[in-house]
C-alpha cells in the first residue's frame, strides 16, 4: 500500500514537472501558433546554467538567475530568428526551432562534454520529509512539486486577474484588434516567449539537480512533453495539466509493477501460448514503463484524435 | 532547364565510372552518400510533396536495415532472396510498418503529425533493446553477403554498384510516382487538404498510403546500409538519424525533386571529409541548417533552380560578379566563425583542460599557427574576420538593393 502511495506521489511530482515545461509550450503555441521544438532545450539550458552558477552564487541564487538567463536566450531567439522567418509560415518556424535544438545540444556537448555533469541537490535540502514503513521520502521531491504548483497559481492569476493577462489573452484571439487598440503585440509575443522559456529554464534548474543533467535530457523530456500536448490537446492549459499528471502517474506506477501481459492471458487459459511467443507478451511492466506514454498517446489518437481537452480541428 | 537531361546523363556516367576514378576510402564515402541521398528522397516524398513533416524517419530506415540482416541470415545463412534482391525485403518491411505507423500519425496533420512521428520513433527506440531476438541487444545482428548471380559481393566495387543501381532505380521510381495521379494528389494534400476532402477524396487513406510509400523507400535505404556494413544495431533507430535526414533534405531543398538527394549526398560528403578535422561537425550541420532556413528558405538547390528560372535581368557578367562577391565575403565570415568554434572547442576539450596546470595555459595549434588562449590575438583574429565578412556581405546587398531601386 505504501509502495503505491509513494508511486502516486512520485508520479504526481513528475507530472507537475512535465506540466511546467508543457505549459510554456502550450502557451507559446496558443499565442503565436509556433510549436517551439527548442522548448525542451531551454529546460536543458536552465539545468546547465544553474550548474555553472551554483559554485559562484550558491544554489538559491543559481535557480533564480538561471531562468532569467534562459529568458534572455529565449527573447533573443524570438526577436532575431523566429521573427525573421515568420513570413515563411509556421512549418518553417517549427523547422528553425528544430535546427536550434540541434545547435543548442551540440554546443552543450562542446562546452560541458558528452556525459552527465555533477549537479546535485544541495546538502541543506537533502533530507527526508517523512518516512512511511521505514522508507524515507526525499524533501527535494516535495520542493519540486511545490515550485510547480506555485508557478501554476502565479501564471493562472497573471493571466486571469491582471491587465497584462487581459492583453495577452486577447492578443491570442484577435491580434490585429489588440494592435489597433494601441498595444504593442510583437512585444507581447516576445514577452510570452521569454516567460515560456524562463518557465522551462526554472524547471530545468530545479529538476536537473535531482535527476541527471546530461546533453540528452532535452530530447528525453521533449518527447514526453510532445506526448503530453498530443494527449492533452495543444493550446489547452487544462488539457496539459491533466495529461501531465496522467502520464507522470502511470509512468511511476508502471516502474514498480511486475505485471506481464502473459499473466493476464493465463486467466483465460492462454498463458502457455504467451510464454512460447515471448517478446512483448512476457516483458515485465517495469521494463516497458518508458514506452507506456507512447501507448497512451496511440490510444488517445484512436479514441479521441483531438486530445483530452483539445478542440476539434 | 533544357540542359537538365544532359546533366543527368553526365552525372550517371560519372557515377558509373567512379570506382576507377577515386580511392577506396572515397568510394566508401560514395556508398554512404548514395544511401543518404535515397533516404533523403524518401523523406522528400513525404515532406516536400505531401507536406507532412516527419521527425521520426529513422524508424523505417532502421526497420528496413534489420529486415535485410535477418533476410541475409535466413535459412542458415543461405538468404531469403539472392543478395541483389535483398533490399526488396527492407522495402516490404518498411511498407508494412509505414502503413501501421501512417495510420496513426496521419490521423492528425501539421505539428501534431510531426510530434506523433517523433513519438513513434522513440517508442521503437525504447522498445528495441528489450526485444533481443529481433534487434540483437547491445551487440546487434551481423551477417554476410552471399555471392549470387556470378557476383561475389565481397569487394567494395560490387557493393558500390549494388547500391548505385538500387538508388538510381528507386529515385527513378520516385520520379515516376510523382507523375501518377496518386503523386499529384500528394501535392493536393500539401496545398489544400480541406478542398481535397470536399472533392470526395479520403485524405486519411491518402496520407497513410503516401506515408507507407515513403517508409518503403526509407526501408530500402536502410537495407542497403545494413548490407553495406553487414550488420545492424539498434543505434540506427536513434534520433540523430531522423535529425540528419531532416537537416540534409531541407538544406538541399524539399520542394525541388532532386533537392533532398543532393542535400543528403553533399552533407554526407562534408561529414566524411571533415570527420578527421573537426569533432563538432554536427554543430556545423545544425548552424548551416538554421542559416539556410533563415536566408535561403527554398534550400540550396531550390534557390539555384529559382535563380536559373528567373534571372535577375542584370546581365550575366554583373550577376556573376554579385554572386562571386557574396561568396567571397561569406567565405571570409565563415572562416572567422569556423576559427572561433574550433579554437573554443580545443580550449574546452577535456584533454586540453587536463593539461592546464596551476594557471599556465599551453598554446594551441590551429591552422599551422600556435595561439595563446589567454591573449587577445586568436579571439580578435576570428571575430575580426567574421565581422569583416559580414560587413562585406551587407555592403554587397546594399549595392544590389540600390541598383534595383535605381532601375525601378
Amino acid at each position: 500500500m505504501d509502495q503505491i502511495l509513494f508511486a502516486l506521489l512520485n508520479g504526481t511530482i513528475y507530472g507537475l514537472l512535465l506540466f511546467m515545461v508543457s505549459a510554456g509550450l502550450t502557451l507559446i503555441f496558443g499565442m503565436m501558433g509556433v510549436l517551439n521544438f527548442a522548448h525542451a532545450s531551454f529546460y536543458m539550458l536552465g539545468a546547465y546554467f544553474a550548474y555553472t552558477l551554483q559554485p559562484l552564487t550558491g544554489f538559491w541564487l543559481a535557480i533564480i538567475l538561471a531562468p532569467i538567463l534562459v529568458m534572455g536566450v529565449g527573447i533573443l531567439v524570438e526577436r532575431f530568428i523566429l521573427r525573421h522567418v515568420h513570413e515563411h509560415g509556421h512549418a518553417h518556424e517549427l523547422l528553425v526551432t528544430f535546427g536550434l535544438s540541434v545547435v543548442i545540444a551540440e554546443m552543450i556537448k562542446m562546452v560541458y562534454g558528452k556525459f552527465a555533469v555533477d549537479y546535485r541537490v544541495p546538502a541543506e535540502l537533502n533530507f527526508a520529509a517523512f518516512s512511511l514503513s521505514g522508507i524515507d521520502y526525499p524533501f527535494y521531491r516535495l520542493f519540486m512539486g511545490g515550485i510547480a504548483v506555485v508557478m501554476f497559481i502565479a501564471i493562472y492569476l497573471l493571466l486571469t486577474k491582471t491587465r497584462v493577462g487581459i492583453v495577452v489573452r486577447s492578443a491570442i484571439y484577435r491580434p490585429q484588434m489588440v494592435e489597433a487598440l494601441g498595444h504593442n503585440v510583437p512585444m507581447v509575443f516576445m514577452g510570452v516567449f521569454g516567460i515560456g522559456a524562463a518557465l522551462a529554464g526554472l524547471a530545468g534548474a530545479v529538476a536537473g539537480a535531482f535527476y541527471t543533467t546530461n546533453p540528452n535530457m532535452a530530447l528525453e523530456l521533449g518527447v514526453m512533453v510532445f506526448v503530453v500536448v498530443v494527449v492533452g490537446g495543444l493550446g489547452s492549459m487544462g488539457g496539459a495539466m491533466a495529461a501531465s499528471l496522467l502520464i507522470g502517474i502511470t509512468n511511476s506506477l508502471a516502474v514498480g509493477s511486475d505485471f506481464r501481459i502473459a499473466d493476464l492471458l493465463t486467466w483465460i487459459g492462454m498463458g502457455g501460448w504467451a510464454e512460447e511467443i515471448g517478446g512483448l507478451l512476457t516483458m515485465r511492466m517495469s521494463s516497458l514503463a518508458a514506452t507506456l506514454p507512447f501507448f497512451i498517446m496511440l490510444l488517445v489518437l484512436v479514441l479521441r484524435p483531438s486530445g483530452l481537452m483539445g478542440e476539434k480541428e | 532547364m533544357k540542359y537538365a537531361p544532359l546533366l543527368l546523363l553526365v552525372t550517371v556516367a560519372v557515377l558509373i565510372a567512379l570506382p576507377w576514378l577515386v580511392s577506396g576510402s572515397m568510394l566508401n564515402a560514395a556508398v554512404q552518400m548514395l544511401i543518404a541521398a535515397l533516404f533523403a528522397m524518401a523523406f522528400g516524398l513525404l515532406c516536400g510533396q505531401a507536406g507532412m513533416l516527419s521527425f521520426g524517419h529513422a524508424a523505417y530506415f532502421g526497420v528496413g536495415a534489420f529486415a535485410a540482416v535477418h533476410a541475409m541470415n535466413a535459412f542458415g545463412g543461405e538468404g531469403l532472396l539472392p543478395t541483389p534482391l535483398l533490399p526488396l525485403v527492407g522495402g516490404a518491411t518498411g511498407l508494412v510498418s509505414g502503413l501501421l505507423a501512417g495510420y496513426f500519425s496521419t490521423k492528425r496533420t501539421g505539428v501534431y503529425f510531426a510530434m506523433i512521428t517523433l513519438a513513434l520513433a522513440e517508442l521503437l527506440h525504447a522498445l528495441a533493446p528489450h526485444l533481443k531476438t529481433v534487434f540483437g541487444g547491445e551487440a546487434g545482428v551481423s551477417s554476410f553477403r552471399m555471392p549470387a548471380w556470378g557476383i561475389g559481393f565481397g569487394s567494395l566495387n560490387d557493393v558500390y554498384f549494388l547500391t548505385l543501381v538500387w538508388t538510381l532505380v528507386s529515385i527513378g521510381l520516385l520520379y515516376l510516382f510523382s507523375k501518377t495521379p496518386l503523386g499529384r494528389l500528394a501535392l493536393g494534400l500539401r496545398e489544400n487538404a480541406h478542398r481535397l476532402r470536399f472533392l470526395g477524396y479520403n485524405t486519411h487513406a491518402l496520407g497513410t498510403l503516401i506515408f507507407a510509400i515513403s517508409a518503403m523507400f526509407a526501408g530500402i535505404a536502410g537495407a542497403l546500409q545494413s548490407m553495406n556494413i553487414e550488420a545492424a544495431n539498434y543505434v540506427v533507430l536513434e534520433s540523430h538519424i531522423s535529425t540528419a535526414v531532416v537537416l540534409n533534405s531541407f538544406i538541399g531543398g524539399v520542394r525541388v525533386f532532386l533537392g533532398p538527394a543532393i542535400g543528403g549526398a553533399l552533407m554526407t560528403f562534408f561529414g566524411h571529409v571533415t570527420s578527421d578535422l573537426t569533432r563538432v561537425w554536427l554543430l556545423y550541420q545544425g548552424i548551416i541548417f538554421v542559416l539556410v532556413m533563415m536566408f535561403l528558405p527554398r534550400g540550396l538547390v531550390g534557390e539555384l533552380v529559382e535563380r536559373l528560372r528567373n534571372p535577375s535581368g542584370e546581365g550575366l557578367a554583373r550577376t556573376l560578379g554579385t554572386v562571386l562577391a557574396r561568396l567571397v565575403s561569406l567565405a571570409i565570415a565563415a572562416f572567422g566563425a569556423v576559427f572561433l568554434i574550433e579554437f573554443l572547442q580545443r580550449v574546452l576539450s577535456p584533454e586540453y583542460r587536463a593539461g592546464v596546470t596551476d594557471g599556465t595555459w599551453p598554446d594551441i595549434a590551429l591552422f599551422s599557427y600556435d595561439w595563446a588562449p589567454l591573449s587577445v590575438s586568436p579571439w580578435a583574429f576570428g571575430l575580426g574576420l567574421f565581422g569583416i565578412g559580414i560587413a562585406l556581405v551587407t555592403m554587397v546587398n546594399r549595392r544590389v538593393a540600390a541598383r534595383k531601386e535605381a532601375q525601378a
